[in-house]
């Protein structure tokens, strides 16, 4: 019988997903990145704890939210059984619409988030409704952080925010109304793999001898000293050419 | 705009000097969404679609747009610290996209947004390969937009050693000349 209702609800969401991303013109592929060498590109999304950390929030939300439904409606009912009657559908619709929607919402946003890393960049998509792709590479990167509640230990979930120079808040309202949208920063949030992706980054980081400011990699030029061996020797051989010529 | 160029390596930005024509419509429905503030919502944007022009070269792009307050963003493509590529669900609809760059400097905003190119994924590409970075080491590069890094410091010293020797060899020859006489 659950496997039955788990199919069902498999199969529901589905349908609702195919309809929702033609609809929603949600990009069927992957997000990938350019490739220019024989570099290893690796496209992951976040981890199935991730899921399960969302709908923690959920039901733990959902269960306060219909209690205070209950709760006024309950009020109501015995202060006047009338309006508590008339209101009853209501309050049910308030009770449940809001749920359901989150409910898909929830999953939609997992299937939406994709993370693409390569040798040298990553790439971030999220969003439902705004779908937002960031590109980051890593010689920009500044410095990475390792973020994780005790709830996300629980679930064997961390989240790495990679930030690349420049400030700034981010602006209320405008693009970063949603997780990870702050401006100068990649958020990496609820994988599994969180060190590893964090030792990679930052590998990558301490090799990398520039500002990740736009510089030129000026330590090609810097190896080797201007002044060789064979140009001291000619060079002591002008003095010696001057040098007779002024004897 | 001109629909023949698919992506990949032979995107040619330089092309583009104007937005699509479908991103007025697109600040039209924008403008819709404000309700009664239509008229003040659209007119700067009407404003802004008239006079949008790009100028994408060699080293950066640079952007202009206004007709009663003018602004120009010029930036290279080598300051880029991240790229945005940002679709609602109208841009999705219209099969537009906001490309948002940004550079090191400590505005919250992007520095410049390219709004209303239909081929925004190549674009996106395209500057990403310009990015620093993106390409990996300058020894390894076998292109030659990377000729600013280590063949010609060596060419340049074995000039001056070059250099040197002539020197040497014409200070020799005065040296010589001088105690023949």
């Amino acid at each position: 019988m659950r496997q039955g209702s788990e199919e069902l609800t498999r199969w529901v969401y589905q349908g609702i997903w195919s309809v929702l991303s033609h609809w929603f013109r949600v990009p069927k592929q992957p997000p990938t990145l350019p490739a220019y060498s024989h570099e290893t590109i690796e496209s992951f999304r976040p981890s199935v704890g991730f899921l399960r950390y969302l709908k923690l929030q959920f039901w733990f939300l959902l269960v306060l939210i219909d209690l205070l439904v209950l709760v006024v409606w309950l009020v109501i009912l015995i202060s006047s059984p009338m309006a508590g009657v008339i209101l009853a559908l209501p309050a049910l619709v308030i009770a449940v619409v809001p749920d359901l929607i989150a409910y898909v919402a929830i999953h939609l946003r997992y299937d939406t988030t994709w993370y693409v890393v390569s040798d040298r960049s990553l790439r971030i998509r999220r969003g439902i409704w705004v779908i937002r792709e960031t590109t980051i590479t890593f010689e920009n990167v500044q410095n990475v952080k390792v973020t994780q509640g005790p709830l996300q230990r629980w679930f064997g979930i961390g989240s790495v925010t990679v930030e690349t120079a420049g400030g700034g808040q981010v602006a209320p309202g405008g693009h970063g109304s949603h997780p990870g949208a702050g401006s100068h920063q990649g958020l990496i949030e609820g994988i599994d793999n969180a060190e590893r992706i964090r030792d990679m980054v930052l590998t990558k980081l301490r090799r990398s001898r520039s500002a990740g400011l736009g510089d030129e990699r000026l330590e090609a030029v810097r190896a080797e000293p201007v002044w060789r061996p064979d140009h001291l020797a000619v060079l002591r051989d002008i003095r010696d050419a001057a040098r007779a010529l002024t004897t | 705009m001109n629909g023949t160029s698919s992506g990949g390596a032979s995107f040619d930005p330089s092309a583009i000097s104007r937005p699509d024509r479908s991103l007025l419509k697109y600040y039209f429905l924008i403008a819709l969404l404000t309700g009664p503030a239509f008229p003040f919502a659209f007119l700067p944007l009407l404003f802004k679609y008239e006079s949008l022009k790009y100028t994408f070269d060699e080293e950066g792009v640079s952007m202009r747009w206004g007709i009663l307050f003018r602004r120009e963003v010029h930036l290279a493509y080598r300051r880029i610290q991240d790229i945005h590529l940002t679709r609602n669900l109208i841009q999705r609809w219209m099969k537009l996209a906001t490309v948002d760059i940004q550079t090191a400097s400590g505005s919250a905003g992007p520095e410049m947004s390219i709004e209303g190119i239909l081929e925004a994924e190549p674009l996106r590409d395209y500057l990403y390969a310009k990015m620093r970075g993106a390409r990996g080491e300058p020894s390894t590069a076998t292109s030659a937009a990377s000729g600013d890094d280590k063949p010609p410091a060596v060419a340049s010293s074995d000039e001056a050693l070059q250099l040197l020797c002539e020197i040497r060899d014409a200070l020799r020859q005065l040296a010589s000349a001088k105690e023949e006489k």
